[in-house]
């Protein structure tokens, strides 16, 4: 047996074995010319190399694109028009009437998605940090519970967005709950404000473990002595909240406020499932808009959806500098 | 006031039972020290004192006063942490201030106190620091001086130095002796260092798998230790134990030295290293064969093994010349102490 297992050992490493031969003479005489940081390079090229081909060469791409005109899809298709496309994009008569904005549905995403930002990124982080300190509380169950609240990350966004359409359409669950209560049925996702409340409420549902998560690392962190500390000095529990909790969480409270404010101006998948943009316009985001501009209308103009990609890149570029900027101010205070 | 009695207490974790019916009674204003072994339960016990934790069973009594389902907040003490818990985004001001402006001080007050106990620990030029800006010894200073502003009834210090370095702690030991002196409150004091406990105490407890062994002074539980692990517990080095049968009236040690026995049977022989000394004639003595001797200048630690081949040691004055694998004879003056097959001392001394 003992002797099957190490034939099976070798048979598993002798390709590794192979390649770490061959690469092992060159390997040396690069270390003994460039030292240690050649090293670091030839290690870092394959990432570099997938870094370069899927994320720094469409970035480009996608600004070249954003200056040119037409219809085609390939580059030698397309004509250069220098920075029409965001003119646009950004012109209007009067920029307190979206109506009177040449490109009107681009303002009215940008609005939608400023609005859905604010109130989603505040709902996920009020629920996140509540959900996150009764996790880390000594409750009955608390394995079950940190693995139910985590369960819908783990769900695909298009899964997401099926499960609570099926849930709030006309014949959905929810109606069937409210009729069987003697209600009226209601159309959930024909509302303008339901529905934007849907895509709230449903991207809050989706995400909320994983900022859970990091929020409860933060608290885990925190001696339990300082609260012991407390206890003694007869603080009230709000008081401890403020003044002991919520410092120390502020590396993990920057942290989710960033990741859940890039999240929320990205937002497309579960949204466009659920209420595709609709009804009218009211639930149309940013990222829908690009899309349906660059692939999925009549008149498609990819050169549009590249300068609208690019504008919001830098704002989220503009929104992560910030939040760094604030949330190393304040472990800088920590500090001193 | 800070008077304060333990009643039958016990504290069960799951069904672990970890402290079994302690009693013990701490007077007003006395220096009360908690050494154990680890996992003895001292810490258990002083969280229950201090209301961090609810016992089992039994009575807390502080002034007289049933405390033992009051909240640690409401039962008027200061505890000290092993890792000093402060809250490393407050300067040492603030720090100080947290715990009086829960009880809605005057901010004069306030202030005043912490001037005090400022100039008191000579923390005083260190207010506006973050505690990451300050050494070990700081950071002690300033979880005492969170304790003082309190003005407690008594103060709770859970292995207050074991975190600063060896001459450090001497340092701080002798200023918390004299901190005890000129507060007189009541302080409980737990450790594992019997150096801590035997300078520091008006009283010891003694403490093993969360019982009590024995309650006495320093000098009390050096002199008279009430049963083998008192007496292998307190001293440094341990205390040497010969198990003998005594027959007539006396056992002979390893070697031939009688001692006088008030009982026969089997018995343990207990003397402390410092009390052996050379043997300078050829009367009967306690032989042995030396293993390692660790010259320490003003005095030299010997380890032996006795010709029965039981480990001893002894503690001789200045710098014999004596090598591993010499033989050795030793005695003593004092006489030794004695315990029973039970484990309990039979000699009044």
């Amino acid at each position: 047996m003992a002797g099957f297992g190490k034939t099976l050992g070798r048979a598993v490493t002798w390709p590794l074995t192979l390649v770490a031969r061959a690469v092992d003479p060159p390997l040396r005489v690069w270390q003994r010319w460039t030292g240690t940081g050649g090293m670091a390079a030839v290690f870092l090229a394959p990432n570099l190399a997938i870094f370069g081909v899927f994320v720094l060469i469409p970035l480009v791409l996608n600004f070249v694109y954003s200056m040119t005109g037409g219809t085609g899809i390939l580059l030698d298709q397309r004509s250069f028009i220098g920075m029409e496309q965001y003119g646009r994009l950004l012109e209007c008569e009067d920029y307190t009437r979206r109506i009177t904005c040449r490109e009107d549905q681009f303002w009215t995403a940008v609005t939608n998605t400023a609005t859905f930002v604010i109130f989603q990124v505040t709902l996920m982080v009020t629920v996140s940090l509540i959900t996150a300190l009764i996790l880390n509380r000594n409750i009955r169950g608390r394995g079950f519970f940190r693995a139910v609240f985590f369960f819908p990350v783990l769900l695909s966004p298009v899964v997401v967005g099926l499960i609570w359409r099926w849930i709030l359409q006309r014949q959905g669950l929810l109606n069937l709950i409210t009729v069987n209560l003697g209600l009226e049925p209601e159309v959930w996702l024909n509302d303008r404000f339901y529905a934007f409340a849907a895509t709230v409420g449903v991207s809050t549902w989706a995400h909320m473990g994983f900022y859970t998560l990091i929020l409860l690392a933060g608290l885990q962190a925190i001696p339990r002595d300082l609260y012991e500390a407390a206890e003694m000095d007869a603080t009230p529990p709000m008081r401890v909240f403020r003044r002991i909790t919520l410092p120390l969480l502020g590396p993990n409270f920057a942290v989710v406020l960033v990741l859940a404010l890039i999240r929320g101006v990205q937002i497309f998948d579960e949204v466009y499932v659920l209420t595709g943009g609709g009804p009218g316009t009211s639930t149309l985001y940013l990222t829908q808009y690009i899309y349906e501009v660059g692939f999925a209308s009549i008149l498609r103009n990819p050169g549009l959806a590249a300068a609208a990609s690019i504008l919001m890149g830098a704002v989220l570029v503009v929104l992560t500098l910030l939040q760094l900027w604030f949330s190393r101010r304040a472990e800088g205070r920590r500090a001193r | 006031m800070g008077r304060i009695v333990l009643k039958g207490i016990t504290k069960s974790f799951g069904n672990a039972e970890v402290i079994h019916g302690i009693d013990l009674e701490i007077g007003e204003g006395e220096l009360v020290v908690f050494v154990g072994p680890s996992g003895c339960g001292k810490s258990t016990l002083l969280r229950l004192i201090a209301g961090l934790d609810r016992p089992t069973s039994g009575r807390i009594e502080i002034d007289g006063e049933d405390v033992t389902r009051v909240s640690a907040a409401d039962r008027g003490l200061a505890m000290v942490f092993q890792s000093y818990a402060l809250y490393p985004h407050m300067t040492v001001r603030q720090n100080l201030s947290f715990g009086l402006e829960n009880t809605r001080m005057p901010k004069s007050e306030i202030a005043s106190r912490i001037d005090e106990a400022g100039r008191m620990l000579e923390i005083g030029d260190l207010m506006e620091r973050r505690p990451t800006q300050l050494s070990g010894g700081q950071r002690q200073r300033v979880a005492i001086g969170r304790a003082i502003v309190r003005n407690p009834t008594a103060f709770l210090l859970d292995e207050p130095l074991s975190n600063l370095d060896a001459e450090l702690r001497g340092t701080m030991r002798a200023e918390l002796a004299q901190l005890h002196e000129r507060l007189a409150t009541t302080m409980i004091y737990v450790t594992h260092d019997q150096v801590e406990a035997m300078t520091l105490a008006d009283r010891i407890v003694v403490l093993r798998k969360g019982m009590v062994e024995q309650v006495d002074t320093p000098l009390g539980l050096y002199n008279q230790p009430q049963n083998l692990f008192v007496a292998g517990f307190i001293g440094s080095p341990n205390m040497n134990f010969f198990r003998i049968r005594a027959t007539g009236g006396s056992a002979e040690l390893p070697g031939g030295l009688k001692v006088p026995v008030p009982c026969d049977g089997e018995v343990t022989i207990g003397i402390r290293p410092q009390n052996l000394k050379l043997a300078v004639d050829d009367a009967p003595a306690l032989e042995g064969e030396i293993r390692l001797v660790e010259a320490l200048g003003a005095e030299t630690v010997i380890h032996a093994d006795a010709v029965d081949g039981t480990p001893m040691v002894t503690v001789l004055s200045g710098q014999p010349a004596l090598g591993a694998g010499q033989r050795i004879r030793l005695t003593f003056d004092e006489l030794p102490h004695l315990f029973g097959t039970d484990g309990m001392r039979l000699n009044p001394h």
